[in-house]
C-alpha cells in the first residue's frame, strides 16, 4: 500500500477553529436539539396529524356507540355512565400511539433521512432520547384529548355521569399507558426498522397473539404479557375473562411497572441495534 | 486537510475498502472517481461515521467525525440526495436538520436561496424531481457553513444549466478555502472543475494526483495525413517513433506533433493534415481502473 498525498495548497478558511471536540456533557447539552428536531419531523407529518385526529373521532364515536346503541354494561348489567364509558376508547389510542411511535423510526430508515440524523448526532443515544420524549409527550397528549372527546361525547349523549370517585385514576393510568406505548412503539421500530413488518407485527402481536397465549396459559402467566398490563391499566374486561384470571390480575401499579418494563426492554435492545448496525 | 488513513471495510469475506490512504487537500475540488462497485460509497459513508471502518480512520484537522462536536458545521454531506421524506416541505426537511445542530432557523432560508428553491420552500419533497432534490439535500449539506463538502454523485438528475451551477458553486466554495470531495462517474464532468483526483478501484486507492499529473499519464497521438504514408512511416521507425499506416494517414504515438512536422519537412514529404490527438482523462481512468462500461462522458 502506498500512501500518496496530495499537497495543500492555500487554505484561507479558518477551518482550524470550529474543530471541537465532543464530550459526554457535550452530548447531554444536545438533547433539548434533538428533541425540537424530532419535534419538527413529527408535526410536519399528515399522517401524525391524521392520526391524532382519528383519537379524538375514535373518542367521541365509542362514547355515542355506547350511549345510543349498547347503553348497557354487559358486564355489569347497568346502564352506561359516562364514568364508565369516557376512557373506552383509550385502548384504540394506546394501538394508534405504538404505530406512531413504530413510525417516528421507521419512516426515517425507509426515507434515508436516518443517515443524515446519525450524521448530524454521531452520539445516537442522543437521537434516542430525543425520540422517546417526543413519542412520550405524543401519546400523553393523543390520551389527553382522545380522553376529553370521549368524555365530552359522552356527556353530550344523555349519559349520567355516575361513581366519579374512580375517573382521576383512570385518567393517570391511562395517561401513562399511551405515553408508555408511544415509546414502546419506538422501541420496536428500531428493531424492527421496517414500517409495514414493525406495524403488522406489532397489530398481530396485540390481536391475535396475546390473545391466543391468553386462551391457553394459565392466567398467573397470561398476566404477564405486555396488552394484558395494558388492560388492567385500563380496567378492561372481556368476554374470556374467568373467575380465575380476575383473581390473578395485577393491580394498576404492578401493571404499568409492567409495561414500562417491556417498553424499556424495547428500547434498551433497539439502541444496541442502532450501535451495532451501520445506519443505512 | 482531510486524512485517511489505512481505511478498510469488509462485508463477510468481501472486501469493500482495502487499506486506503490519502489526503484531501483545503482549497481544492478533489474528484473521486471509480467504477460501480470500487468502493466510493463506502469510503464516503465512513468518512461522515454512517459505516464503522474494521481498520484504520479519517480525520478532519486530526479529529475523527465522530469526535466532532458539531460535525455538520465542519463536515456537510450529501450521500443520498433522496434522502428526504415525501410528506415533507423543503423548509421543515431543513428545519429539523437545523435543529438537530443548533443552527439558527435563518439559515434556513439562507440555504433555500442559495440553491435556488426559495420559491418551493413550502412544498413537499415527494413533488421535487430529482434535480430540485439534489438541490435540497446540498441546501441540508450547506445548514452548518462547514469548511468540507463530501458530496456523491451531486449531478445526478441535474439539467445542463444546475450542472453549470453545481460546478461553479463547488468552484467557488473551494476558491474561499473550502475543501471539496466529490464523486461522481461523469469524468468528463468532473474534469472540468477538479483539481485533484482520488482514483479507485476494486475496494483499493490506484492514484490521488492532481488531474495534470493524471492526465500526463496519457500518450498523445499525431495523425499525419500523406500521400507519401509508405516513406513516412519508414522514416518516423528509422527514428524509433512507433507508427502504423492505415490507407494515406499515419498515426504515430510517443512523439509529438512539431517532431513530426519536423521530420517530414527535413524530408521534402508533402502533408496534407497533421493533429495531435491527447488521450481523454475519461480514456486514462478506465485504463488504470480496468474498467470497461462504467465511466460515462458528460
Amino acid at each position: 500500500m502506498t500512501a500518496i498525498t496530495i499537497p495543500d495548497t492555500a487554505n484561507v478558511r479558518p477551518t482550524a477553529t470550529r474543530i471541537v471536540t465532543r464530550t459526554r456533557q457535550n452530548d447531554v447539552a444536545a438533547v433539548p436539539a434533538a428533541i425540537t428536531s424530532e419535534w419538527i419531523k413529527l408535526r410536519s407529518l399528515r399522517s401524525n396529524r391524521a392520526i391524532f385526529g382519528l383519537t379524538v373521532v375514535a373518542g367521541v364515536v365509542m362514547s355515542w356507540v355506547l350511549a345510543t346503541f349498547v347503553k348497557t354494561d354487559p358486564y355489569e348489567h347497568k346502564p352506561f355512565t359516562v364514568a364508565n364509558t369516557f376512557m373506552t376508547a383509550t385502548w384504540l389510542t394506546t394501538v394508534l400511539a405504538v404505530i406512531v411511535g413504530i413510525l417516528m423510526y421507521t419512516s426515517e430508515v425507509q426515507h434515508g433521512t436516518i443517515a443524515n440524523t446519525i450524521a448530524a448526532q454521531p452520539a445516537r443515544w442522543v437521537t434516542v432520547a430525543a425520540k422517546a420524549t417526543v413519542a412520550a409527550g405524543f401519546g400523553l397528549a393523543m390520551g389527553v384529548v382522545g380522553i376529553i372527546a370521549g368524555f365530552v361525547s359522552a356527556v353530550a349523549s344523555g349519559m349520567d355521569m355516575g361513581d366519579t370517585s374512580g375517573m382521576a385514576a383512570a385518567v393517570a393510568w391511562g395517561l401513562v399507558l399511551t405515553s408508555l406505548a408511544a415509546v414502546l412503539g419506538v422501541g420496536i421500530g428500531m428493531i424492527i426498522r421496517h414500517s409495514s413488518a414493525a406495524v403488522s407485527t406489532a397489530l398481530v402481536w396485540t390481536f391475535v397473539i396475546e390473545n391466543l397465549i391468553r386462551s391457553l396459559a394459565p392466567a398467573n402467566l397470561s398476566r404477564f404479557l405486555p396488552f394484558s398490563a395494558a388492560n388492567g391499566l385500563l380496567s378492561i374486561r372481556s368476554a374470556g375473562d374467568t373467575t380465575e384470571t380476575l383473581a390473578a390480575a395485577l393491580s394498576r401499579p404492578q401493571d404499568a411497572l409492567l409495561f414500562a418494563a417491556y417498553t424499556s426492554a424495547a428500547l434498551i435492545a433497539g439502541t444496541v441495534l442502532l450501535y451495532r448496525r451501520d445506519a443505512d | 486537510m482531510i486524512t485517511v488513513s489505512a481505511l478498510t471495510k469488509r462485508y463477510g469475506s468481501r472486501v469493500a475498502v482495502s487499506d486506503m490512504t490519502f489526503d484531501i487537500a483545503a482549497g481544492r475540488v478533489t474528484g473521486f472517481v471509480g467504477p460501480n462497485g470500487a468502493g466510493k460509497s463506502t469510503t464516503m459513508r465512513m468518512m461522515v461515521g454512517l459505516t464503522r471502518p474494521d481498520h484504520g480512520d479519517v480525520r478532519y484537522h486530526g479529529v475523527s467525525y465522530t469526535q466532532l462536536r458539531h460535525p455538520t458545521r465542519v463536515v456537510g454531506s450529501v450521500l443520498d440526495a433522496g434522502a428526504m421524506h415525501p410528506g415533507r416541505t423543503a423548509r421543515e426537511h431543513l428545519r429539523a436538520m437545523a435543529a438537530l445542530s443548533s443552527i439558527p432557523a435563518r439559515r434556513v432560508d439562507e440555504v433555500l436561496h442559495e440553491v435556488g428553491l426559495d420559491t418551493a420552500a413550502d412544498q413537499r419533497a415527494g413533488g421535487f424531481s430529482l434535480g430540485m432534490r439534489q438541490r435540497l439535500a446540498l441546501a441540508g449539506a450547506l445548514l452548518g457553513e462547514p469548511d468540507v463538502l463530501l458530496l456523491d454523485e451531486p449531478s445526478n438528475g441535474l439539467d445542463p444549466d444546475g450542472i453549470r451551477w453545481l460546478r461553479n458553486s463547488l468552484s467557488d466554495f473551494a476558491a474561499n478555502g473550502g475543501t471539496v470531495f466529490v464523486s461522481s462517474h461523469l469524468i468528463g464532468e468532473l474534469a472540468m472543475f477538479a483539481d485533484d483526483l482520488v482514483v479507485v478501484g476494486g475496494g483499493k486507492l490506484l492514484a490521488a494526483e492532481p488531474v495534470a499529473a493524471t492526465l500526463a499519464r496519457g500518450e498523445t497521438i499525431v495523425v499525419v495525413r500523406t500521400p507519401d504514408a509508405a516513406e513516412l512511416g519508414r522514416l518516423l521507425h528509422s527514428h524509433d517513433i512507433n507508427c502504423s499506416a492505415n490507407g494515406d494517414r499515419i498515426t504515430a504515438t510517443g512523439t509529438d506533433l512539431s517532431t513530426v512536422s519536423q521530420l517530414a519537412f527535413d524530408h521534402r514529404i508533402q502533408v496534407i493534415e497533421i493533429t495531435e490527438v491527447s488521450r481523454s482523462l475519461e480514456e486514462i481512468l478506465l485504463d488504470m481502473t480496468g474498467a470497461s462500461a462504467e465511466f460515462a462522458a458528460a
